[in-house]
């Protein structure tokens, strides 16, 4: 506040020159005045309009005043100061009036004028806008402080007034504006105002009561009240807006010194004696007198600055320039002011009382005990003398230290304290207690070196690691187990070949590599060895012979003698060999090096420091000579024995074959003699003999030449022929060559300049290697520069600290020119074994090339660029660039020697459990534990640390297994005396049931998973519970062939359980395996649109929908989870719809003339016969117009429920049957779902209802006149895993219907050619339409996610899991398979399975002709192995694909087998066929099999032979996902899935996307079938043998299950069906309906009856006798009924069994 | 025949540098305990506590034993471990306690301790997480010669277990 006492200066100035003026221009003001009170009237004009705040209008008034007074002052500057500014300040003096809005830039620039006038340029030229928008802080801040000698306030003031001006011109304008726009007549009044100011004053005083004669005039007037109280505050505000300018005291001396000379008392005074006046005020005097108004001013102005003075003394500059005119402008409002807090309150100085005077008033309260020492006296009683206990002996201990001052306060103040002397002890000091504090710490440091820590104590330091789930990762990373650590080692790199070799470098190379070549095989020195070891030989035999004198070998010697030779034999050949390869090297080392030295000579440099010697190593030549010699007659002797043993051997073979050939010949001989006596003879036997006789004799032996003597001479030739070869000659030097790098190189100013461009360019190069781990790049070294010699030395060794399995450690050579970087090679290194680890391990050379093509202008040789190094350019050689990395790549060691390899196992991590991460239990399996050599195995190889107390047990058990006897243990017993203390033994825990049913039941033995409720007490365990569990250990090895009819089957049933136990064990454990979405169920997020469901985009579209209450949708129904359920709580919900095509009754003719029909010819048609007689028997045939009353029974676990009958052979049921379902044990877990094999098997059957005949009737008198019988007319089955998994069954089924039905037919049979044509599967059989669902749904069952075990290819698994992600992303429904699950629980690739197999030969031979047929045949023999879902018997499990051969072995399967098999045959015959993966109804997920014939395809449905042309609207196959064959597999990619409206053509790649395509080629996947497979002839009599048990067992049963009634059997009309049951079989069950009922006719003309053949595949004779209950025929409770039943199996090969079951009722009819 | 029951959970834990905690936790029985049903081991979630530090587990603990004998009566080991703001694990503490022996309702305080490990160590662990920890486990509920240890407290582990005894009555054993 630099300005403050310039301002305080400035303002006396003013004022006193402000007081001059109050008299001078005191007519002025009281122009003034009144202009003010029109401002005001205004600006309540303005209120009533409501539009104005009432702040601002007083403020505005109060600011007008403000400037009319500044203006005077302005004036009177305007003297003092340059003329031409008070001339600008007059003429705006009149403008200001007249237009408010332009006197504000004015007044700007008025005010700029006068500081410039001045010559004080600082402040800028402002704009208004400018102006207006500046805060008047601001401003006032923005003016320096001048210190002024003149005595002048302008600038301040003009600052001050700019500001206010322009905040009035702000209001102003606004008011203006409104004013304007109401008031037009306003500005002109106020001119007139300015011309003559009486008038004007009596024209404000005439409009003001016009104004308050408005309907609500008093109420405005309170409101203007009310604005002026606020507008005071406003202003103080605004003042305090102000940069603050004097102190409160001035401001108080100058308001009191200037306008208050009465003393303080007085305002309060005044107060008292306005307040009635305001109240008078307000009591509604509406007129208020002038007289008042020249009173109130004085007042009014004293309170308006006394405000200000009191609170914020800021502004008193501008309170002053207001004061004035609030004098006398004040007048009628503002006296008004009623009470206003200021009213009662007063300022008072703030109090202080001073500080000697605080200080004595304290002490009177307080009490400060003092710091001096108490006298001893004081403290201890009287006459007591202070007693020192220490001094007499006594033990005081040590006080405790405190500082004495403390000590003396605390003494002082206890001794002020009643009983103070009791604090005291006798020596007079304060009683203490011993210093507790101990001088040392409790607690020692320890001073122990790591190393002899306990083990057991000693901690790790482990840094936080991250949890890995992906399974690429190594088991154990991230756990306790540590980390993994290659080592890479590059040390260096040698050029062999490199484009900036010359010529000389080139063969320099190659000398130095023959070198190494010389020098390696020196090293190994074979031929030294091998020569050794002849000579070694050669004595052993001689001894040998010479032991033995030459006579009396054993036998055994002379085997051996003969093997010796065998192996000198051997030995001199390698020897040789060797030989000559030692002096062709060094022929060759010396040939090059000898075209180094001419290409040196010849360029007239040397480049290269290869040097050459070769050194002799004379010999003795005699001895040498006599060696030699010796050698080579050794050999000849050798030879020539071996020639002449060899010779005598030939003779010997000679002879022996000699004699063969004779007695051939002689025998021949015989024979024709023999035959000629056959010819004779009709006799089998002789035949048999004869043909044995011709196999014997077979072809006839040549006749042998005898061999020649061998030539001894030519042997002696040959050797020395050949020692001159490979031989050094007798007496020649030993050339020993040595190559040395000593030869100088000529220096680069002696070269011409291609060497030199050449030599300058190497200069240039540098080489660096990056090392790429798993495709990855992770370093690489530092860049080297080519040296001339082009070696490269790195020596760097890279620690690679990895996480996932090693898949390729690559290392890449990179060379750099200049600044462009080239990659010459790429070298693989092999991921080493886990026991290569640094330090032991050596390191490696790698070759490398690289076929890039270098040419240089210099003596560079180049890179793949043809060179000679002949004049004429012949001999052209190419070189690449090429060379040695040595490099070493080994497993890194730990600190304390563990080696940082990972185990060589890829066992799939077992259940982590959370606390053992090793757990040999976890990674072999409990079943391992038993087995000692897995044990054995799994530690050696999971390297199990011997020294680990974790694995002291095992290692033991391994000591004691290896050991083979079990030593006395060395060890102590921890629990030693727990024998002692065991409240019961081992046995008796065993013993308690209970405890074993908890137990089995946790440890999901099948019997046992999922039991509930396990009694608490002992007794309420019966041993009943254990039965079957016992028998089940009990029996395992035992084969029951009661059961299942045939032996082979029954040990492939006992397989099957064998595999399936296996494979649930397997499956158990990952069970146990949860994924997030297993435990955290999450619902969806709504999403509005974007790609799948947009939840919420699809609702909100919805509820857009127009109600359609008569076309009612299907919710998506709450899928329940199978944890909360209960018996009963699950139903399944069928509605049967309707059925077409149902067989219709054919009138029966009971009439013996129907006998007679039975001897017409077949081509006589039956209808036109018939229509006559049912016409005819209208008595018997009561519902004659009724061609058939289908109903529909449907059977699932017991429970039998039917519709009500319908009518006609296209009846339409809707019904709705609700059947409970019951899971076994009362287990509804997932699980325990999925292996439910119960089936719904829907019934079609007719309902007959016949009257009984009149004989009968008359028997049973007022009984029952008619007789309803129910004819069983096909049915469907579905089993309901299939429901279950596919949570609802919608579609029109095929009813599996007997070829023959006795007694019906179908309404309108086209017969069909047998060709491939549509409307054939349209017209046979018959369909029925059905819903089926599970209610409430439930969830089904997932698969296992288990990675299994693999033999294929990483990158191939990894292609198919993108392959199938991919697929799955685009297109959810539709099934896409590439890897599956073979037997064994390997993942192996699906095309694998695809493979031509030979079908059995007697199919094929069964219609040559015919290729369709065979095809037929073909399925058929497919469609009869047995079909059993793999989800049933593996219950929860997933989908094992099992081979062919296994399939036909096992002879049961899934529809994936029976279509790979179907498949495999049809590509074996030559025919196109693809594996369809899709679904269908009702299986599911299923595979068929599709084929290409004739221009079209086919649908094979495997499992009941059935095809269909792909626009068969019956087709049962939905939707097609994906096709496979041999070497692809395509994903349909389609527009839509259904097999009618897409194209099979597999090349086109818009529909079909393959697996293997030009990016992934097919790599050349070997196939799992086997070649071919192997039939095994069934046999046939064991067929019959199974045929007549089956019989035997079903007529024993159709007794049983007719407990009440005699079950007569009709023998001659089960012979009948019998010999009818093959037929059907070889026709495959069609064409031969006709024929057979005429047969069948003729025969029982007397019996009403009905009747079909079943036909079934064989597994167990369970199924078969479900079927023939399931129809139902049994039931007829007839007295006079008669049944014929026969059975017929066809052995197919391989036995495959077909089962044919005829069963009939007849009814007498007379 | 006597059986020992152990039903409850493992409440949570508080009192750790942080709070996203999770807890390994088993059950340790000498020779002559045989394990009914149950898992004796387990692993909890990780717990983000939003409000409080108190890291809530709710891990059921569910072990039914049967015992010929008292020696190694069951004992609960947990390691708290901690799972930092990139996923990484460390270790917090170690701690153990005995599953009490009387039957009824039980809320055990399971405190738990934290090797300590060289000022270097220390120093590392600062910056970049991890920790010493024990080379064997074991050691939690095994009496060792622990005072050369240097450990730090950690927070505790709140349990509360639910105790049925049953026939301990048998073989004199009052409960």
């Amino acid at each position: 506040m630099a300005s403050t006492s310039d301002i305080r200066d400035k303002l006396r100035q003013k004022r006193r020159a402000f007081q001059e003026s109050l008299v001078r221009v005191r007519d002025d003001t009281q122009a003034l005045v009144s202009m003010a009170m029109d401002v005001n009237r205004d600006s309540a004009m303005e209120d009533l309009a409501g539009e104005e705040e009432p702040a601002e209008t007083l403020r505005r008034s109060l600011k007008a005043q403000r400037q009319r007074r500044k203006k005077k002052l302005l004036e009177e500057m305007a003297v003092e100061e340059s003329q031409t500014g008070a001339d600008e300040e007059e003429m705006e003096d009149g403008e200001e009036e007249e237009d408010v809005e332009t006197s504000a830039v004015e007044e700007v620039s008025e005010v700029q004028s006068i500081q410039q006038s001045r010559g004080r340029s600082e402040t800028e030229p402002e704009t208004e806008s400018e102006a207006a928008a500046r805060s008047f802080t601001r401003s006032s801040r923005d003016l320096p402080p001048l210190p002024m000698s003149r005595p002048s306030s302008s600038i301040s003031e003009s600052s001050m007034r700019q500001r206010m001006r322009e905040k009035l011109r702000a209001a102003r304008s606004k008011a203006e504006s409104l004013l304007q726009q109401e008031v037009p007549v306003e500005p002109a009044s106020r001119l007139q105002s300015l011309r003559d100011r009486d008038t004007l004053t009596r024209f404000d005083r005439e409009t003001e009561p016009e104004l308050r004669h408005v309907p609500d005039g008093d109420s405005s007037e309170i409101l203007g009240k009310v604005k002026f109280r606020e507008a005071v505050r406003r202003v103080r505000i605004d003042a305090q807006r102000e940069a603050g300018i004097p102190t409160g005291e001035e401001a108080y001396n100058f308001f009191t010194f200037n306008f208050d000379p009465e003393p303080e008392e007085e305002p309060s005074k005044r107060r008292k004696k306005r307040r009635p006046k305001s109240e008078q005020a307000e009591g509604g005097q509406e007129e208020e007198g002038e007289g008042e108004g020249e009173e109130e001013p004085e007042e009014q102005e004293r309170e308006v600055e006394r405000e200000p003075a009191r609170e914020d003394d800021e502004e008193e500059e501008e309170e002053r320039d207001e004061e004035a005119a609030l004098v006398r402008d004040g007048e009628e409002d503002l006296f008004l002011i009623e009470q206003s807090s200021q009213d009662f309150l007063e300022v008072r100085k703030a109090e202080y009382i001073g500080y000697n005077r605080r200080v004595q008033r304290e002490s009177e309260l307080l009490f400060t005990p003092s710091v001096r020492t108490v006298p001893a006296s004081n403290k201890l009683p009287d006459n007591m003398q202070p007693r020192y206990l220490e001094e007499e002996g006594l033990y005081v201990g040590e006080r405790p230290v405190v500082s004495l001052t403390n000590e003396n306060i605390l003494e002082n103040r206890i001794l002020r304290q009643d009983q103070a002397t009791k604090w005291f002890g006798d020596d007079g000091r304060i009683i203490v207690l011993p210093d507790p504090i101990k001088e040392s710490s409790t607690r020692p440091p320890l001073f122990h070196v790591e190393g002899d820590l306990d083990p057991s104590l000693q901690t790790v330091y482990r840094k936080a690691i991250k949890s890995k789930y992906a399974k690429r990762y190594m088991p154990g990373v991230g756990d306790t187990q540590g980390d993994y650590q290659l080592d890479v080692d590059v040390a260096g790199l040698i050029f062999s070949h490199h484009g900036l070799f010359s010529r000389e470098h080139v063969l320099g190379a190659r000398l130095a590599q023959l070198y190494d070549q010389h020098l390696s095989r020196q090293h190994k020195n074979l031929t030294r060895l091998l020569t050794d070891k002849l000579s070694g030989l050669r004595n052993t035999i001689r001894n040998m012979l010479e032991l033995h004198g030459g006579q009396g070998l054993s036998e055994i010697t002379q085997q051996r003698i003969a093997e010796y030779k065998q192996e000198v034999k051997i030995t001199r050949q390698m020897r040789d060999a060797e030989q000559e390869k030692d002096r062709a090297l060094l022929k060759n080392i010396v040939k090059v090096w000898k075209e180094i030295k001419a290409l040196r000579e010849f360029q007239r440099f040397t480049n290269t420091p290869f040097k050459l010697y070769l050194r002799r190593e004379e010999v003795d030549r005699a001895s040498d000579e006599r060696e030699h010699e010796a050698e080579i007659l050794a050999e000849v002797s050798e030879l020539q024995a071996e020639s002449w043993e060899d010779y005598e051997k030939k003779v010997t073979e000679y002879k022996q074959q000699n004699e063969e050939w004779k007695t051939w010949k002689k025998k021949q001989k015989a024979m024709k003699k023999k035959k000629k006596k056959k010819q004779q003879s009709q006799d089998e036997e002789e035949d048999e003999v004869e043909e044995e006789s011709e196999e014997e004799l077979g072809e006839e032996p040549t006749k042998p030449d005898p061999p020649e003597e061998p030539d001894l001479d030519a042997v002696e030739r040959q050797v020395r022929e050949k020692a001159a070869r490979i031989r050094r000659k007798p007496g020649e030097p030993i050339l020993v060559p040595e190559l040395t790098a000593s030869s100088n190189i000529t220096p680069n100013e002696q070269c011409p300049r291609a060497e030199f461009g050449r030599r300058q360019d190497v200069l240039k190069r540098s080489l660096f290697v990056k090392v790429l781990y798993n495709d990855k790049e992770v370093s690489r070294t530092d860049s080297r520069a080519l040296t001339a010699d082009f070696r490269v030395h790195f020596g760097q060794i890279f620690n690679l600290k990895i996480i996932n399995w090693p898949e390729s450690i690559k290392l890449q050579v990179y060379e750099t020119v200049g600044s462009s970087t080239t990659q010459l090679a790429e070298v693989f290194v092999p991921v080493p074994e886990p026991s290569i680890l640094t330090g032991s391990a050596t390191s490696e050379q790698l070759e490398f090339s690289s076929n890039q093509r270098v040419t240089f202008n210099h003596e560079g040789v180049g890179s793949d660029v043809p060179f000679s190094f002949e004049a004429d350019g012949s001999n052209r050689l190419t070189l690449l660039t090429s060379g040695k990395l040595s490099c070493c790549v080994s497993w890194a060691i730990g600190e304390d020697d563990i080696p940082l390899a990972p185990p060589m196992t890829h066992a799939s991590a077992g259940i982590n459990s959370g606390i053992m991460q090793m757990d040999a239990i976890a990674c072999i399996g409990a079943s391992g534990l038993n087995d000692m050599k897995k044990l054995g195995k799994w530690a050696a190889e999971s390297r199990l640390d011997p020294n680990d107390p974790n694995n002291a047990s095992i290692m033991q058990l391994l000591s004691v297994v290896s050991g083979g006897e079990v030593t006395v243990p060395d060890y102590f017993r921890l629990e030693q005396l727990q024998e002692e203390f065991n409240f019961l033994s081992d046995e008796e825990l065993d013993r308690s049931r209970r405890f074993r049913l908890l137990r089995l039941r946790t440890q999901e033995v099948a019997e046992f998973r999922g039991y509930k409720f396990v009694p608490t007490l002992e007794r309420e365990v019966s041993e009943k519970v254990f039965q079957d569990y016992e028998k089940r250990l009990r029996d395992g090895e035992i084969v029951d062939t009661k059961e299942h009819l045939d032996a082979h089957r029954a040990l492939v049933a006992k397989y099957l359980q064998k595999v399936r136990e296996s494979v649930v064990n397997r499956f158990l454990i990952a069970k146990h395996h949860f994924l997030l979405s297993d435990v955290v169920l999450e619902e969806e997020v709504p999403t509005i649109g974007g790609p799948g469901a947009g939840v919420l985009g699809l609702n909100l579209f919805k509820l857009a929908e127009p109600k359609r209450p008569l076309k009612p949708r299907r919710k998506e129904r709450k899928k329940v989870t199978a944890q909360n359920l209960s018996d009963g709580d699950i139903k399944l919900l069928l509605n049967i719809i309707r059925a077409y095509d149902i067989p219709i009754r054919k009138p029966q003719a009971s009439k013996p003339s129907v006998a007679s029909k039975s001897t017409r010819s077949v081509t006589e048609t039956f209808t036109t016969g018939h229509s006559s007689q049912t016409a005819m028997q209208g008595t018997d045939w009561p519902f004659n117009q009724v061609l058939v009353r289908p109903f529909v029974e449907v059977t699932f676990q017991r429970t039998v429920l039917q519709t009500s009958t319908a009518e006609g052979p296209n009846p339409c049921w809707n019904e709705e049957i609700l059947l409970s379902f019951s899971a076994p044990n009362g287990d509804y877990s997932t699980t325990s779902l999925q292996s439910v094999k119960d089936e719904v098997f829907i019934n079609i059957f007719d309902e007959v209802v016949y009257e009984i005949s009149e004989a009968e009737r008359e028997r049973e008198r007022g009984g029952l006149y008619a007789h309803v019988e129910r004819h069983w007319l096909g049915c469907v089955k579905i089993p309901f895993s299939t429901i279950y998994r596919q949570s609802r069954i919608d579609g029109t089924f095929k009813v599996e219907m007997p070829p023959v039905l006795l007694g019906y037919t179908k309404e309108n049979h086209l017969v069909s050619d047998g060709g491939y044509d549509i409307v054939r599967n349209l017209t046979e059989g018959a369909f029925i339409t059905l819903f089926i669902t599970i209610e409430p749904q439930l969830v089904p069952g997932e698969t296992i996610r288990e990675k299994f075990d693999t033999e294929e290819d990483e990158r191939v698994l990894l292609a198919s899991e993108f392959f199938e992600k991919d697929a799955m992303q685009r297109f959810p429904d539709r099934p896409c398979l590439t890897t599956v699950i073979d037997i064994n629980g390997k993942t192996v690739f699906i095309t694998r399975y695809i493979r031509p197999l030979n079908p059995p030969q007697e199919l094929l031979d069964a219609s040559p002709n015919n290729p369709q047929e065979t095809m037929e045949l073909v399925a058929r023999y497919v469609s009869l192995i047995p079909s059993l879902p793999d989800s049933v018997s593996f219950a929860g499990v997933c989908d094992l694909w099992s081979t062919c051969n296994q399939f036909l072995t096992l002879l049961a399967g899934d529809e994936e087998e029976h279509a790979v098999l179907l498949c495999n045959y049809f590509l074996s015959m030559g025919k196109k066929a693809w594996l369809i993966i899709g679904t269908a109804i009702p299986e599911g997920l299923t595979a068929y099999v599709l084929t290409y014939e004739q221009s079209r395809y086919l649908i094979w449905n495997p499992s009941n032979g059935q095809y269909y042309g792909q626009y068969d609207t019956f087709c049962p196959l939905q939707t097609i996902g994906c096709l496979i064959n041999a070497d692809n597999i395509w994903f349909n990619i389609q527009m839509y899935d259904a097999p009618m409206r897409i194209s099979f053509d597999v090349t086109k790649s818009k529909f079909w996307k393959p697996f293997f395509s030009r990016a992934f080629s097919y790599p050349g996947l070997s196939s799992v079938q086997p070649e071919e497979l192997v039939y095994r002839r069934t046999d046939k009599a064991a067929a019959t043998e199974l045929q007549d048990r089956i019989e035997k067992i079903l007529r024993e049963k159709i007794m049983e299950w007719r407990p009440r009634h005699p079950t007569r059997w009709n023998r001659y009309c089960s012979s009948t069906l019998r010999h009818f049951l093959p037929k059907l079989e070889l026709s495959g069950g069609r064409d031969v309906a006709e024929e057979h009922r005429l047969e069948l006719q003729s025969l029982l003309g007397e019996y009403r009856i009905s009747g079909f053949p079943l036909h079934l595949p064989f597994s167990e004779i369970q199924p078969i006798i479900e079927a023939v209950y399931s129809t139902g025929v049994h039931k007829v409770e007839m007295s006079n009924v008669e049944f014929a039943l026969a059975v017929y199996v066809h052995p197919y090969p391989n036995n495959v069994l077909s089962v044919r079951v005829y069963l009939a009722s007849l009814i007498r009819t007379r | 025949m006597a059986e020992l029951h152990i039903i409850g959970q493992i409440i949570g834990a508080s009192g750790f540098p942080q709070s996203s905690l999770f807890c390994k936790w088993g059950v340790h029985t000498g020779g002559a305990w045989r394990l009914l049903s149950g898992l004796r081991e387990g692993q909890t979630q990780v717990d983000f506590p939003q409000t409080g530090e108190m890291a809530y587990w709710s891990q059921p603990v569910d072990l039914h034993y049967t015992t010929k004998g008292l020696q190694g009566w069951p004992k609960l080991h947990v390691q708290v471990w901690h799972q930092d703001s990139f996923g990484r694990c460390e270790l917090y503490g170690y701690g153990y306690c005995h599953i009490p022996s009387s039957p009824g309702h039980h809320r055990l305080q399971c405190v738990t301790w934290r090797p300590l490990g060289s000022w270097q160590e220390q120093l590392a662990q600062m910056f970049v997480g991890g920790g010493p920890q024990l080379r064997s486990p074991d050691l939690i509920y095994s009496g060792a010669d622990r005072y050369r240890l240097h450990t730090v407290a950690m927070g505790v582990v709140e349990v509360e277990l639910g105790i049925i005894l049953r026939h301990f009555d048998r073989y004199g054993i009052e409960s």
